[in-house]
């Protein structure tokens, strides 16, 4: 008995000892790195609690929930629907533009929801090009309360057309190449194409919508700027609030603690409803569904539900925007906005870089490795986007303060150097946006498949070897992917920033931000165009790649 | 004994069964041996472990007196100087056939890898197709360049994975020929995996049949199929249905 024990414990040594390298401590490291804001928040959320807590508890805490949850609700109900009729307009039907539409209803998501925000409130209030218009040609005085976009309304209309896309691309993928038989069958049948769409396309493509969904209610309960400018109260608002108005970061982190929970649930609530399904391919040949060519009336009801929502979530804003910029150019154009620009993309590419490589080290050992790695490292990874930047600030903070703390009492410095450092915002970033990257090279790492890394190492190279000689070269345009897509989403994003960011240290998204609730709409509007067209050219590159591969 | 596995027992982390078990087997150096067995009985799993891409739960496997895996061994792949033929050749898309076949050649000089090239070149009957890359060669030339790029390194071993079962089977008739052919001629040991009797038969000095993990029968081709080849029931089931599973 003892013997066969021994053997085991031999045995145990001997896998570890050779599936221990580089490799194997950097992601161990990697993943350390991503765990501890969401741990430092975990440990202190059990701490003591103080008056302001309870204070928030009493009065507070049931409006940020409600209010959250109706923005979730309705948000998330909208966005199911819009983002999936017009996939399956697009995908089943032929009518004009249609090869346009494919890719420019994506483009809404250029537009961070912020922008679009303020954007919209300059275009219908008092002021704004509507009213003045109906004032001036028509000397008609509207009831200002019908203009009122400044509420929640207001903000769920804002959310649902900047960021139905997320479940329109999804959903669109997975109709192209997964329902051809069971839509032909229907079409076979004849069933009309309404009942098509409510009988046969929502049921089968609902996981992929539902995934989209989550998507888009993790980028609701992560946004600070919209709500923040409509004076809706939730969750991030309310960590600001303690935060920097209180200066309450024991309170704030209790605040991020319940939301983890909330958003906890909501994750296990869309396991629940995605059911068992998962959006592999589950035959080998992909048969493309061919889109049907509309006549006449339909042609154009077709055409003018997919213009509608294409006008209004990107053409009106983004023209108005334009106008904007064009009026206040030489104003906000200066040496200092020219730092602003060179602030964004430096730090957006520093961190991009240093993301593009974890993922790269994170999924090539989940990959390689059976067992515990490639089933925990994707989870961890994703952990941090589901997390509310606000939230992951809240943890960064803490943990940063400590660690200067920690360094401070060493005696090696006279006064605290990271948490008033550049390093805390590019960590943040860092944590939130691993997953971004890393989905895209993963999916490059699954495409090519594990042969030729066998191969190279049948032929005497070490992974490390393999993957310079091998694998890079086969993924690269995944990497590239990941990159950008991580460069985009670290460019647009503004709570974290706003929390984190060094004195004086300005990006696109905060200037554009800062100006609007001055109340200086105009003025943002060119730091708002400059991060929609940096966004827009990277989304039509990736759409444009992701086409080619 | 040139290659030696004993007490072999192998088992993938998420499965609930043993892929094999007790498997014990030695073979003589420039021998060809086959494992014959169905689809799922744990032939690539074999070569796979063999060749260090997976590692054995129990028992041990050595090559020409070198431990490779043990109880407290465990030679990494790229250590072992084994060569593969992999079932879907596994030739790197992003190199020429002259890189595909030289990128097993480590501190070679490159006047010993340019002679190494046409040598193995020779070998396998392309010459003039070294300027191209995979996608632009017929199965059968891919099936070569991937035999080529095994032998090149001048491997102690050679494993092969099924490597027709991609081509059609008047090619297949031809390759079989030619690669024992080519084995013999360079006098490596190789391993052969099929799951086609008639390759096993052909090819073979000794065959194994496989199934589900363990070993059923083991001899010469002569021995298994018979003196007259009229495929005696030696094997549970019977050859010809056994060689199109
Ligand atoms: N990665 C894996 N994870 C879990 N089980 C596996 C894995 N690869 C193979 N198996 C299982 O191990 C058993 C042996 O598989 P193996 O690939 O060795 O069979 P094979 O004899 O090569 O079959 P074929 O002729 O189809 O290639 C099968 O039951 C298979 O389902
Ligand atoms: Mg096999």
């Amino acid at each position: 008995m003892w013997l066969l024990k021994g053997v085991n414990v031999l045995n145990w040594f001997r896998n570890i000892k050779s599936n221990w390298n580089t490799w194997t401590i950097l992601s161990i490291l990697f993943i350390v790195i991503i765990l501890l804001p969401s741990l430092s928040i975990i440990l202190q959320f059990a701490a003591e609690t103080n008056e302001n807590w309870l204070h928030i508890k009493e009065y507070m805490l049931n409006t940020y929930i409600v209010n959250s949850v109706i923005l979730v609700l309705f948000v998330g109900l909208f966005t199911a629907i819009i983002g999936s009729s017009l996939a399956w307009i697009i995908s089943a039907y032929d009518f004009p533009l249609r090869g346009f539409f494919q890719w420019g209803l994506i483009l809404p998501l250029a537009i961070p929801p912020y922008i679009g925000a303020y954007t919209y409130h300059g275009i219908l209030n008092y002021t704004g090009v509507i009213q003045t218009t109906l004032r001036n040609q028509w000397d008609i005085t509207v009831n200002q309360q019908y203009f009122n976009i400044m509420n929640m309304p207001g903000a769920i209309f804002i959310f649902v057309i900047f960021l139905f896309p997320y479940v329109f691309t999804i959903t669109k993928a997975f109709l192209a190449r997964q329902s051809t038989a069971l839509i032909e069958n229907a079409r076979i049948l004849g069933t009309s194409s309404w009942r098509i769409y409510y009988r046969t396309v929502l049921p089968i493509a609902r996981a992929s919508i539902v995934a989209g969904v989550s998507l888009v209610i993790l980028e609701v309960l992560n946004d600070y700027g919209v709500v923040k400018y409509y004076g809706i109260q939730t969750f991030t608002t309310a960590i600001f609030q303690t935060w920097f108005g209180l200066g309450d970061l024991d309170s704030a982190i209790k605040l991020s603690g319940t939301l983890m929970l909330l958003i906890l649930g909501l994750l296990v609530l869309e396991r629940v409803l995605r059911g068992r399904k998962r959006f592999s391919f589950t035959t080998t040949k992909v048969r493309l569904l061919q889109p049907v060519k509309l006549q006449g009336k339909r042609k154009w009801l077709a055409f003018g539900y997919c213009m509608f929502v294409f006008g209004i979530a990107f053409i009106i804003p983004f023209i108005q925007l334009i106008y904007w910029a064009m009026l206040t150019y030489d104003q906000s154009f200066s040496v200092e906005f020219l730092q602003v620009i060179g602030n964004t993309i430096g730090v957006a590419f520093v961190a991009a870089a240093i993301i593009t490589i974890m993922a790269v080290v994170i999924s090539n050992v989940s990959r390689l490795n059976r067992g515990l790695f490639s089933k925990v490292f994707p989870k961890v990874t994703i952990l941090g986007y589901s997390i509310p930047g606000a939230v992951i600030a809240v943890g960064v903070v803490s943990l940063f303060i400590g660690l200067d703390k920690q360094i401070y009492e060493w005696g090696f410095t006279s006064s605290y150097i990271l948490s008033t450092s550049i390093v805390m915002l590019i960590f943040a970033y860092i944590v939130r946006y691993l997953a971004v990257a890393y989905n895209s090279v993963e999916s490059g790492f699954e495409r090519i498949g594990t042969q030729f890394t066998d191969a190279s190492r049948i032929l005497g190279n070490n992974v490390t070897k393999s993957f310079f000689k091998v694998d890079i070269k086969l993924i690269r345009g995944a990497i590239f992917g990941g990159f950008i897509l991580a460069f985009i989403d670290i460019l647009k994003e503004l709570p974290l920033t706003l929390i984190l960011r060094p004195f004086n240290f300005e990006t696109l998204a905060t200037n554009a931000f800062n100006y609007a609730t001055n109340e200086m709409i105009h003025e943002a509007a060119l730091p708002s165009i400059l991060i929609i067209c940096i966004s827009a050219i990277s989304i039509y590159a990736f759409h444009h790649v992701l086409e080619r591969e | 004994m040139f290659v030696n596995i004993k007490d072999l027992s192998f088992k993938y982390p998420n499965a609930t069964t043993h892929c094999l078990e007790s498997f014990n087997l030695t073979i003589q150096k420039g021998d060809i041996t086959t494992i014959l067995g169905e689809s799922g009985s744990g032939k690539s799993s074999l070569l796979r472990l063999v060749a260090g891409l997976e590692m054995p739960e129990k028992g041990s496997i050595s090559v020409d007196d070198q431990l490779m895996a043990g109880p407290s061994t465990f030679v990494q792949p790229e250590k072992r100087g084994i060569g593969m033929v992999f079932q879907d050749y596994a030739l790197f898309p992003h190199l020429k056939v002259e890189d595909n076949i030289t990128f097993g050649l480590h501190k070679w000089t490159r006047k010993e890898k340019k002679q190494r090239l046409n040598e193995v070149i020779e070998l396998v009957n392309l010459k003039g197709y070294e300027k191209r890359y995979p996608y632009e060669l017929s199965g059968g030339q891919q099936q070569r360049v991937a035999l080529a790029r095994a032998l090149a390194p001048k491997p102690k071993l050679l494993l092969f994975d099924e490597p027709f079962s991609n081509l059609d089977a008047d090619l297949q008739l031809k390759i079989r020929e030619e690669l024992r052919r080519i084995l013999k001629a360079t006098g490596v040991t190789s391993i052969f995996v099929t799951h086609d009797q008639d390759d096993a038969q052909a090819l073979a000095d000794q065959i194994v049949v496989l199934r589900d993990g363990k070993i059923i029968d083991l001899g010469t081709p002569r021995d298994i199929f018979g003196t007259d080849c009229d495929f005696s029931d030696r094997i549970a089931v019977k050859p010809r249905v056994l060689s199109k599973v």
